[in-house]
């Protein structure tokens, strides 16, 4: 199979959990800057509500411009999109009242407090006084920051400040909740603590719709994906789905040393083998039955009095969809696989 | 109102919490005060017939209340928010875009009658004399601070069109060519007949004029008049502009 061959998107409407109404739609959603820059070039989306809807692309890809446009801060060159059922382009008032956003760059003023921030927040969508001081202290409880209720944001540590802009976006209990790279530039304590927040959100009947670079918080947290690269969507579906689809295992032969030519060739030809990928220092064998082959590949190297460090067998990941639908490595897997290296040495 | 009014209380906290924002601001004004004073008040003692039998103190305090309520704050903290990613948290808010702009110019407001109430403290300490009384100096402070909310729409139109911190941290420069095209030293007639013509076009001489007249001269309704309708159209003008801008933000 070429690594570039596109995988089918399955019909939004067969993988929607229980024929929910969509939260959010867009159709052929464009967006072409000054000097003809295409950040999106015609999208489609369907999220159901109640969905978690992981938006998965490398930087660049049109994530962010998406969801600008989805959240009225940004008009659309062409197509439309409706959110909460409302079209963000007729009504784009409308639209913000059923949202809450969260975008990458977090926005907190630095000189005000988080009780201060989360209290004018509420007052900016209606909720005034003494609603407005309980709305606030049950979202600095829900977010574990009630101890740090009086400092100014700007004290704060970056997993606070992702916290609090959480939950600024949560005041007026809206039905969509847009997360832009909510857990980019947190630690990996943090970024799990950002997951088990969104997962209580989502568990009260909020969509989240989540744009990510991490593999991991797609495939933990989302229950479908759509993969962006380029400003066109390239794959959509549950991560099982899109995983089942390649329909192959990964078996990865640590080489510990060992000649990659003469491993190469003393594996030779597999049944099942769809290709043999080299990285670092490892051979990454594509197979249709990976358990199934492990006790051949064993036999071969062994037969030819080659000694290895490791052989390991996986399901695919999404990285594999990625790598399969775009060619190339999502920039976020690199991250994530430097952060599991530090914390080994460590 | 309500957003326009947590906007402003926002925008006034940051200006107490900030006080660093603040001090340059009233440490000009009373530089150029001190300084303008120790060169020219032997040049024009009290007996100097445009001074109405006053020191030069009181011909020079509308100029320092100038430098000190025309600043580029409200843009800077704009353009700052928009740097840092709070702008689009109040953009993405159900709110009318221009109630962002109406928040900071009531900053500007209190820090405009803040400051202007301490430039006139010091002038008055210096010996100067409210010949329009105490409520003359309450419509001095007011008009000082009131034309500080005007010019405010400078800065904030740079933020919104440059989105960038250092081109709107210049525009305060752009008060420089229109405070001294005035009769900030002496009054029109004394200047050479270009500079006369150029101070006559400069909108900014008739705020001085009248601030100038409340301190030397009294009542003179005339000017306090056209004073009051420079404020007006220059902040009606500015202030439409800001809001035309901010509702094309991105759009």
């Amino acid at each position: 199979m070429s690594p570039t061959a596109p995988i089918p998107r399955p019909a939004a409407r067969e993988s929607r959990r229980d024929g929910k109404p969509d939260a959010i739609q867009a159709r052929g959603l464009q967006r072409t800057f000054k000097g003809g820059v295409e950040a999106v070039r015609g999208i489609d989306l369907d999220v159901a509500e109640g969905e978690i809807f992981g938006f998965l692309g490398p930087n660049g890809a049109g994530k962010t411009t998406t969801v600008r446009m989805l959240c009225t801060l940004l008009p659309s060159t062409a197509g439309s999109a409706r959110v909460a059922g409302i079209d963000v382009r007729d009504d784009g008032a409308a639209v913000r009242r059923q949202i809450g956003v969260a975008l990458q760059e977090i926005g907190l003023d630095p000189l005000q407090t988080g009780r201060e921030l989360l209290e004018l927040q509420c007052g900016l969508y209606g909720i005034t006084g003494a609603a407005a001081r309980d709305r606030s202290r049950e979202l600095l409880e829900l977010v574990g920051l009630m101890d740090a209720a009086e400092r100014r944001t700007d004290t704060y540590s970056g997993g606070m400040k992702r916290r609090l802009d959480l939950a600024s976006a949560l005041v007026h209990s809206p039905p969509v909740l847009f997360l832009d790279e909510p857990t980019t530039g947190l630690d990996p304590a943090s970024r799990v603590t950002v997951w088990e927040e969104v997962r209580r959100i989502n568990a009260q009947g909020t969509t989240v719709f989540l744009t990510t670079q991490y593999m991991e918080e797609a495939d933990q947290l989302c229950d479908r994906v759509a993969i962006i690269d380029r400003g066109l969507i390239v794959a959509e579906g549950t991560p099982q789905e899109l995983k089942s689809q390649l329909g192959h295992d990964v078996v990865s032969v640590a080489l510990d040393g060992a000649d990659i030519a003469a491993t190469k060739a003393a594996i030779g030809e597999l049944a099942g083998l769809e290709r043999v990928v080299t990285e670092r220092e490892t051979l990454a064998l594509y197979l249709e039955d990976g358990p199934g082959s492990i006790a051949e590949i064993v036999r071969r190297l062994d037969g030819e009095q080659i000694r290895v460090g490791a052989i390991s067998v996986a399901r695919p990941s999404l990285d594999d969809v990625f790598l399969q639908a775009t060619g190339r490595r999502l920039e976020g897997r690199q991250e994530e696989s430097q952060e599991s290296e530090r914390e080994a040495v460590a | 109102m309500t957003e326009v009014l947590l906007l402003g209380r926002r925008a006034v906290r940051e200006v107490v919490r900030l006080p660093a924002a603040t001090i340059p601001t009233l440490f000009i004004p009373l530089f150029f005060l001190a300084v303008n004073i120790g060169q020219i008040s032997k040049t024009f003692p009290s007996t100097t017939p445009f001074l109405h039998g006053q020191g030069y103190v009181g011909f020079q305090l509308p100029v320092s209340l100038m430098f000190a309520v025309c600043t580029a704050t409200s843009g800077l903290a704009l353009v700052t928010e928009i740097d840092q990613g709070y702008f689009d948290k109040l953009l993405v808010a159900p709110i009318h875009r221009s109630s962002i702009i109406f928040g900071r110019l009531a900053a500007d407001l209190v820090r405009g009658l803040a400051v202007a109430t301490l430039v006139l403290l010091v002038a008055l300490a210096l010996g100067m004399e409210m010949r329009s009384g105490i409520a003359g100096a309450l419509v001095l402070v007011v008009l000082a601070a009131l034309w500080g909310v005007a010019y405010a729409g400078i800065g904030m139109l740079i933020a919104l069109h440059t989105r960038n911190v250092q081109a709107t941290n210049a525009s305060f420069l752009i008060f420089f060519p229109l405070l001294f095209l005035t009769p900030n030293f002496v009054p029109f007639e004394l200047l050479t007949p270009l500079m006369e013509a150029l101070a006559r076009a400069n909108p900014v001489s008739y705020v001085i004029e009248g601030l100038r007249s409340l301190v030397l001269e009294g009542w003179v309704l005339h000017k306090l008049g056209i004073c009051f309708g420079v404020i007006l159209v220059t902040g009606l003008v500015l202030t439409w502009l800001s809001v035309r801008a901010i509702d094309g933000y991105d759009r």
